[in-house]
């Protein structure tokens, strides 16, 4: 229905894809609105609290009103700032994680995303672009503690991406195959289990660098307002904060569905619709992002970096070495 | 790694627990005997000694009165400056005849500072309406409007 690759560009095709950028355009965004609810709500009840439930029924409109609220905020740029460069910092940070959507595969059909044949490459290239948003962002301030925010940021994003590219590539050898389609199909065939029984380590892997990746607790380092004087963003006001937020905000959403794709079996499952399987599992990935924000203090810098590169980094490579060997004995 | 699991295991089983949050502006909170609040006055009971305003460590209260009929003295002007009172019940410890005392009102927020000199008719208001004479108007506790 919506294949694109063998027909010239005519202006329906140029439509129809159009249409398809504002389709998940606009899912992401209700999926980046609810999640935002759904992790205070869940703090909340982890530490006895109600959470949001004054604007509209039980709160539902909180970050509606929230968003609201920074759109209509004066949108400050300081004065010695790199005007061009602090304005289109947010919109770098932003763009490739809504364009790494392009590949996921929300369901068995599915519509108005690519499958194609360099998804897991694609995604890691362009996820890393972020970092450079983050640190453009902080230097563009002209402001000292932002740029070392900016550094420390970068630092932390290049460390933890390395591990988790590693990690999956212990599932790109098993499923033989790049593609984000691809390795689902993989995973129902014989012997019948998910990419997380056989990469169980890759998949503690994963875990592990995605949350750093995504500056979530434990390795919230850039957004340690208190003690850090929160980082990259801290020139930042009004929208141009919000595309910061929403950029995290809508990597959690992609970084949930990358790894229900390749460790969870994607939208496979019995009974149940392709597409809600794949909800349910994107779901249970983020409730687990909100469940250990609940539980584990901040991580110390030198600890940060010294646990990527002398703990995750080895264990990834041996991940991937035992995944080889293995592969080629069965 | 195992101290991690655990950890996870405690905060999963609060999900559940009861939830503590007080609903506040829907719900009072239960006030101890003692507490100390917005105060209320009874002009009736004064007798113009001048007490509550020389032990004030802010200065925040100014009053006063002249002699009636009666050769007694009798309040004509109360106020209380609550931009600097710090409501530390020392007034109403010194005043003999208990004209001044603390009640369980705290809401004062307003728009306007002037709105915070609260003076003789708005404590006795103050009075009537914890004392269940006058109603409860949630909206005249930040001053007239």
């Amino acid at each position: 229905m919506f294949s694109w690759l063998d027909k010239p560009m005519e202006l329906s095709t140029f439509l129809n894809m159009a249409l398809g950028g504002v389709v998940v355009l606009a899912f992401i965004l209700g999926v980046v609105t609810y999640t935002i609810y759904f992790e205070r709500k869940i703090i909340g009840w982890m530490q006895w609290r109600i959470g949001p439930n004054r604007v509209g029924p039980l709160g539902l409109f909180q970050t509606i009103a929230d968003v609201l609220k920074l759109l209509i905020k004066e949108d400050v740029i300081p004065a010695k700032a790199d005007r061009n460069v602090f304005m289109i910092a947010p919109i770098i940070a932003f763009f490739p994680s809504f364009m790494v959507l392009a590949i996921i595969p929300f369901s068995a059909t599915h519509i108005f995303t690519a499958a194609s044949n360099v998804g897991v490459l694609y995604y890691i290239a362009l996820s890393a672009m972020s970092i450079l948003g983050v640190v453009l962002g902080g230097w563009a301030s002209n402001n000292k503690y932002s740029l070392i925010g900016g550094m420390r940021s970068a630092a932390q994003m290049i460390s933890y991406e390395v591990p988790l590219a590693m990690s999956m590539l212990g599932v790109v050898l098993l499923a033989g195959s790049l593609n984000l389609v691809e390795i689902v199909e993989q995973q129902k065939d014989f012997p019948y289990v998910w990419y997380i029984v056989p990469q169980a380590l890759g998949f503690v892997i994963f875990i592990i660098s995605a949350i750093a990746e995504l500056n979530r607790t434990p390795f919230d380092l850039p957004e340690a307002e208190s003690e850090l004087v929160g980082g990259y963003f801290t020139e930042y006001t009004g929208f141009r904060f919000a595309f910061y937020m929403l950029a995290e905000y809508v990597y959690v959403f992609a970084m949930s569905a990358l790894g229900t794709t390749l460790f969870l079996g994607g939208w496979e499952g019995p009974f149940l619709p392709g597409w809600l399987w794949f909800a349910i599992k994107v779901s249970a990935f983020i409730f687990f992002f909100f469940w250990v924000r609940a539980t584990m203090p901040r991580i110390r810098t030198d600890q940060l970096l010294v646990f990527s590169w002398k703990v995750l980094i080895p264990l990834s490579l041996l991940n991937l070495v035992l995944t080889a060997v293995l592969k080629y004995l069965i | 790694m195992f101290g991690f699991l655990k950890g996870l295991k405690v905060t999963f089983a609060q999900l559940t627990h009861k939830k503590v949050t007080l609903m506040y502006p829907d719900e009072m909170p239960d006030f101890g005997e003692r507490f100390r609040g917005v105060h209320k006055f009874s002009p009736e009971k004064c007798i113009v000694c001048n007490q509550c305003a020389r032990v004030c460590p802010t200065s925040c209260i100014s009053l006063s009165g002249s002699r009636g009929g009666d050769k007694k003295l009798h309040i004509d002007t109360y106020d209380i400056n609550f931009e600097i009172c710090i409501l530390c019940d020392l007034c109403t410890e010194v005043c003999p005849t208990e004209a001044i005392q603390m009640t369980d009102t705290f809401e004062l927020a307003t728009y306007n500072r002037v709105d915070l000199y609260k003076n003789m008719f708005w404590l006795d208001d103050n009075r009537k309406k914890t004392e269940g004479i006058l109603e409860h108007d949630a909206s005249s506790f930040g001053g007239e409007k």
